[in-house]
């Protein structure tokens, strides 16, 4: 069966507005202010969200002249495929993990990138009821609980120290806590690598603690009754194995 | 029988607001409208704000992303949320717009034009008849602004749009701001143009501000609306002669609450005068 001439047209109009190098415009028969017009207000309606939710990355790109590139490189990859407006930003950190776009030369692009997506994502993390069961303290034989909004991160460089004036993060082992508070607010915690090995080390409290060299469990069950009261952690699941 | 909320002047729900509106209630407002694809999957206190609105005020939907003239193949699970949507929401009606925004998986994010066609009319009806038979709720169809033809055009932009609603047998969402900068970039007359439209299928009016850019105008839901566009909502309310809703949009450099409030209070003075029996002679 042919292709519809509607669908042709369409498919050349998308060529327009997303290739780097955009097809012959005589191809579309149409005017040629107006076509561009599409071109300039596609292609602003996908970047304007990048460089909200990046802008240390567009900062250190454009910085090094290569922000636009990638943008072209991005667009032309025609990867954005959700309706949501607000999965452009998730869809471009997906882009770099599957082409390794950039990493010979900046090879902690995708931390920086993360990181920068991750108040994004925890904010609005669809809401979840809280697990049904869970104990509201720590006890040495039970196990953390995360709120379901809440993400422990790692990276190898302190990509959270970044800013748009300095954008390349110094090397350093670095663990992060995110999580939304009472009000619903992003909030942001520096970890020790051992706090992150409590919160998301899945065997008893006693026992990560005792792997850890911590005999007195009292300092670290007071933190995590705090991060339970703070909103970033759900409750304390007593170990039924 | 009782008074339907969704006459007069509405606003555009939008994430700046969002906060006051839930706390302060609706501050005059007779309805909000509100695009799913925006909140579907949101959660975070935002959201929170947004579920008491729509738990307590009229609210009409407004989808983005549908790409009723395109070719993609419906997601499924999508219109399964989006109905469920519909449903919580209340709305009597759903509002699409007479566009493509995707190809081939690809999602543009932008109101692109179809060809002014009789194949491509034919088509958008059959996906519209489509659409129509997914949702809960009746569809209606929103014409957009175009800066381009997209091909030869074997009919006006008019006749495009009233075959598709015949076709489809759907309800028109007439955004009269897109009406008067489509006037302005190819020089016809808006009354002349909407005296020659199926007005009888108008369900709802949307109302914007738009921008120049060189020698284009560009729908840009940045800008206050300008006086010919609220004469043209006068204008085309008496030839109606009915109390259909009119939404104001306010898509970028969003003011402050107050300030928009202000406006819909002088658009609603506007949509009232209209009624007046001295207007039906002005």
């Amino acid at each position: 069966m042919p292709e519809p001439t509607t669908l042709g047209l369409q498919r050349s109009l998308a060529s327009l507005v997303l290739e780097a190098e955009p097809p012959r415009l005589e191809l579309l028969d149409g005017c040629r202010e107006g076509l561009l017009a599409y071109r300039e207000l596609v292609r602003d309606g996908l970047a304007d969200p990048l460089e909200t939710v990046f802008p240390v990355t567009v900062a250190l790109l454009e910085a090094e002249d290569a922000w636009a590139g990638c943008l072209d490189t991005f667009l032309a990859a025609r990867c954005v495929t959700s309706r949501h407006y607000r999965d452009i930003a998730p869809t471009f950190l997906g882009w770099l993990v599957d082409t390794a776009w950039g990493r010979d030369r900046w090879p902690w692009l995708l931390e920086l990138v993360h990181f920068e997506l991750l108040e994004t994502l925890v904010y609005r993390a669809e809401d979840a009821p809280a697990p049904p069961g869970l104990a509201p303290d720590p006890a040495p034989g039970a196990r953390v609980v995360l709120d379901p909004a809440a993400q422990v991160v790692a990276y190898t460089h302190a990509v959270h120290r970044a800013t748009e004036e300095r954008p390349r993060p110094e090397a350093g082992a670095t663990h992060l806590l995110a999580y939304r508070d009472g009000e619903g607010l992003f909030q942001l915690l520096e970890l020790t690598p051992a706090t992150a090995a409590l919160l998301v080390d899945p065997r008893p409290l006693g026992e990560v603690l005792a792997a850890l060299g911590e005999p007195d469990p009292a300092r670290a069950f007071s933190l995590l009754a705090s991060l339970r009261k703070a909103g970033a952690i759900a409750g304390f699941r007593a170990n039924l194995s | 029988m009782a008074p339907t909320p969704f006459t007069g002047v509405g606003l555009g729900l939008r994430r700046p607001h969002m906060e006051a509106v839930a706390r302060e209630g609706a501050q005059g407002v007779p309805f909000w409208e509100t695009c799913p694809e925006n909140l579907i999957g949101e959660g975070g206190r935002h959201a929170r704000w947004c579920g008491s609105i729509l738990d307590r005020d009229p609210v009409l939907t407004h989808g983005l992303a549908g790409s009723v003239g395109g070719f993609d193949p419906w997601d499924e699970a999508y219109l399964g949320e989006l109905g469920a949507f519909l449903t919580r929401t209340g709305t009597p009606w759903h509002s699409e717009h007479l566009c493509f925004t995707s190809v081939d998986g690809a999602c543009l994010h932008d109101l692109l034009p179809l060809p002014f066609t009789r194949e491509a009319a034919r088509h958008t009806a059959a996906r519209a008849r489509d659409l129509q038979a997914r949702l809960p709720v009746p569809l209606i169809l929103e014409n957009i602004t175009y800066y381009a033809p997209l091909g030869r055009p074997e009919l006006t932009e008019g006749q495009f749009i009233t075959e598709v609603l015949e076709g489809a047998d759907v309800g028109w969402l007439l955004d009269l701001n897109n009406v008067y900068v489509n006037a302005l970039n190819f020089g016809f007359d808006p009354r002349a143009w909407l005296a020659a439209m199926p007005l009888h299928r108008v369900v709802q009016m949307h109302i914007a501000g738009h921008k120049r850019c060189g020698d284009l105008v560009i729908d840009t839901h940045g800008a206050p609306v300008i006086q010919p566009v609220l004469k043209l909502m006068q204008w085309t309310l008496q030839r109606l002669g009915r109390r259909v809703p009119v939404l104001l949009e306010r898509d970028s450099h969003i003011p402050d609450l107050a300030e928009l409030l202000a406006e819909r209070e002088t658009l609603q003075g506007a949509y009232d005068a209209a009624f007046l029996p001295a207007a039906a002679h002005a």
